[in-house]
């Protein structure tokens, strides 16, 4: 049931959560990742045991978290272990079934770019590598969120690998995970899938007040469509309301959250300096 | 007898003039949370010089150690965007103008150098995927030893690896260690432990400082023997604006604050004056915090205990006597021991 208002973030981060099936090991990052594993887990995934790099391993996010060891997702949590032993007991060794990851730029076959916008040391840097190539490698699944419109023809650098030319040459290569790398990406505009032998980027389903040629408009590629199209999930008010209890920030894009954030500091600093 | 075992308890202060030089390689050993913020404000008021750091979380404190123009090379695995998407932050600003060198690898490929390093091999081999990322393939200050190829001599495969990398000293924030540096953290590991133990020199600052008991009945938190580290700083707040499981939350306020500053020209730099050179040690940073923000924001991110289930390492012999006075295996008291070796003992003069 539905009741509730949502905003396009809440409808993303639902998006996003239903990927997880009950009982899947996910492995999520900063962000997003962290709001639909916990949208999961506290409504139809509890059994999901979810992972952050750091070693944190089944925890229960409580908080919105600022860092993939933050010590709000410690008040509690299964399996402490070590982040070298996270990528190779649990990933390299086939027991990850998902990953999270934001993309700062993806071309038509899933490849990703989190580093540079150019070419390095004088290009605008996105953020870097972090555990993205490992988890994009040996995740048998992984799933990709994207707020910007960084669809490129060829990526300045390519961080993480994903189906590389496409068709066939990631399984051939030997280097991953058989049968991994991305199922699906979630942007503000709507959800995109990969044709199961080219692994040719589709659009699948578009999201509420969004027209083809918006998507359009941001690929530089002539992008397929799925005939017909698929359809977005509804958010239910039992994900809404856990997802405002977890994080009422979040609500908000994140310039128009920094904003609220920021006024809010400005006006206890101006309180403590009048002596209220 | 020569005390093996002195107290290595020092001040911020005194741990950085002694033990971090000019020109040295300094890791963070914390991973993004707990960072110690208090022994790189000492190093950034110190003016250390030249240092090539290493910082995997690439966090606040890799945004003010560049700043604080500490840092010639920095070798890392994800820098936080601060600074909003055109300027960016200090890194980022210091590399595209050219006063940083950055070598980027991925977080596991970071943790295989500092797992060679404190394993004592001279590499490690990593996953075979990176070989096509560029993370691989663009190379910075490191050149031809950021990455290199083996063949397995079992499978005959290709694979790649990295080279050991040995800091000359760590920094870790912990929550409690004793006087000699036995080091206790819970919480979120990273690869704080091969940080730790691939460095030459580590320097400890705890939020509390506890007797050797507290550490021998919980053995399972200690993180570094005491015989490693060289110095230990009792250092409440050590870590802040980061977190600590236990201690408080991420400061939300402080971090806004400070993502706020890079809005300005000089970035971060504008916090320099009131926020590191003008606080003498962590004591009178809080204290100033307080002035500014008020206790009661300090006080909101305080965490509410949540204890560990004690773990029972109880033994059922603590001698080689059972509790009723009869020697273990042989059933017999003190008397009937001494009647025993008397009789079936290999016995020696010794006068």
């Amino acid at each position: 049931m539905l009741t509730k208002q949502v905003t396009k973030e809440e409808l993303l981060i639902v998006t996003a959560a239903r990927q997880i099936k009950n009982g899947d090991v996910v492995a999520l990052g900063i962000g997003m990742p962290i709001l639909a594993g916990a949208v999961a887990k506290n409504t139809h995934a509890p059994e999901a045991v979810l992972l952050m790099e750091s070693g944190i391993v089944d925890f229960e996010p409580c908080v919105l978290p600022v860092n993939v060891a933050d010590a709000t997702c410690t008040r509690g949590y299964g399996y402490s272990v070590d982040l070298f032993s996270v990528f190779t007991t649990i990933a390299y060794a086939g027991y990850l079934d998902k990953a999270f990851l934001g993309v700062g730029q993806i071309d038509k076959y899933g490849n990703l770019n989190t580093s540079f916008l150019g070419t390095p040391p004088a290009a605008q840097r996105i953020t870097a590598a972090g555990g993205a190539p490992e988890f994009y490698a040996y995740a048998k699944e992984t799933i990709l969120t994207m707020k910007g419109k960084g669809f490129v023809e060829k990526l300045p650098y390519m961080t993480s690998p994903g189906y590389l030319g496409g068709g066939d040459e990631r399984e051939k290569s030997g280097r991953y995970t058989p049968g991994s790398g991305p199922s699906i990406l979630i942007t503000p505009k709507g959800i995109f899938k990969f044709h199961p032998e080219t692994r040719e980027m589709y659009l699948d389903a578009l999201f509420p007040g969004v027209g083809v040629d918006e998507v359009r408009a941001d690929i530089p590629w002539d992008l397929k469509i799925a005939d017909p199209l698929g359809s977005f999930p509804v958010p239910q008010d039992e994900e809404i309301v856990f997802l405002r209890r977890l994080s009422p920030v979040s609500s908000f894009s994140n310039t128009t959250g920094k904003e609220l954030v920021m006024a809010h500091i400005r006006k206890q600093m101006e309180e403590k300096a009048t002596g209220r | 007898m020569k005390n093996c075992r002195p107290s290595k308890v020092m001040t911020a202060h005194e741990a950085v003039s002694r033990y971090v030089h000019d020109g040295d390689s300094v890791i963070t050993g914390n991973y993004t949370e707990g960072l110690p913020f208090s022994l790189l404000f000492e190093i950034i008021r110190q003016r250390k010089k030249g240092l090539t750091y290493y910082s995997q979380s690439g966090s606040a404190d890799v945004e003010f150690m560049v700043a604080g123009d500490c840092v010639d090379k920095l070798c890392t695995a994800f820098l936080h965007k601060w600074g909003g998407r055109a300027a960016g932050g200090m890194v980022e600003r210091y590399q595209r103008a050219g006063k940083l060198q950055v070598e980027d690898y991925s977080n596991f490929t970071y943790n295989a150098r500092l797992a060679a390093g404190a394993n004592g091999y001279s590499f490690m081999p990593v996953l075979p995927s990176i070989m096509d990322s560029d993370v691989f393939k663009i190379r910075d200050y490191m050149g031809e030893n950021k990455f290199g190829v083996v063949r397995c001599p079992f499978t005959g495969r290709e694979i790649p690896v990295v080279p050991a990398a040995n800091p000359d000293v760590c920094l870790l924030h912990v929550q409690r260690a004793d006087k000699h540096g036995n080091a206790q953290h819970w919480g979120g590991l990273g690869s704080t432990v091969h940080a730790c133990l691939a460095s030459k020199t580590i320097i400890v600052s705890c939020e509390e400082l506890v007797d050797f008991d507290v550490i021998k009945s919980s053995p399972h938190h200690t993180i570094v023997p005491g015989f490693r580290v060289s110095a230990v700083i009792e250092e409440p707040y050590g870590c802040h604006p980061s977190e600590l499981p236990g201690y408080r939350n991420p400061d939300m306020t402080m971090l806004r604050f400070i993502d706020n500053s890079f809005s300005s020209d000089e970035g971060l730099r504008s916090m320099f004056d009131e926020w590191v050179y003008g606080l003498p040690d962590r004591a009178s940073y809080i204290k100033h915090y307080i002035d500014v923000f008020g206790v009661e924001s300090l006080n909101r991110y305080r965490a509410r205990s949540y204890y560990s289930a004690p773990a029972d390492y109880g033994v059922a012999f603590e001698s080689g006597w059972d509790t009723y006075g009869q020697a273990l295996l042989l059933g017999v008291d003190i008397a009937g021991l001494e009647q025993l070796i008397a009789e079936k003992g290999d016995l020696v003069d010794v006068d």
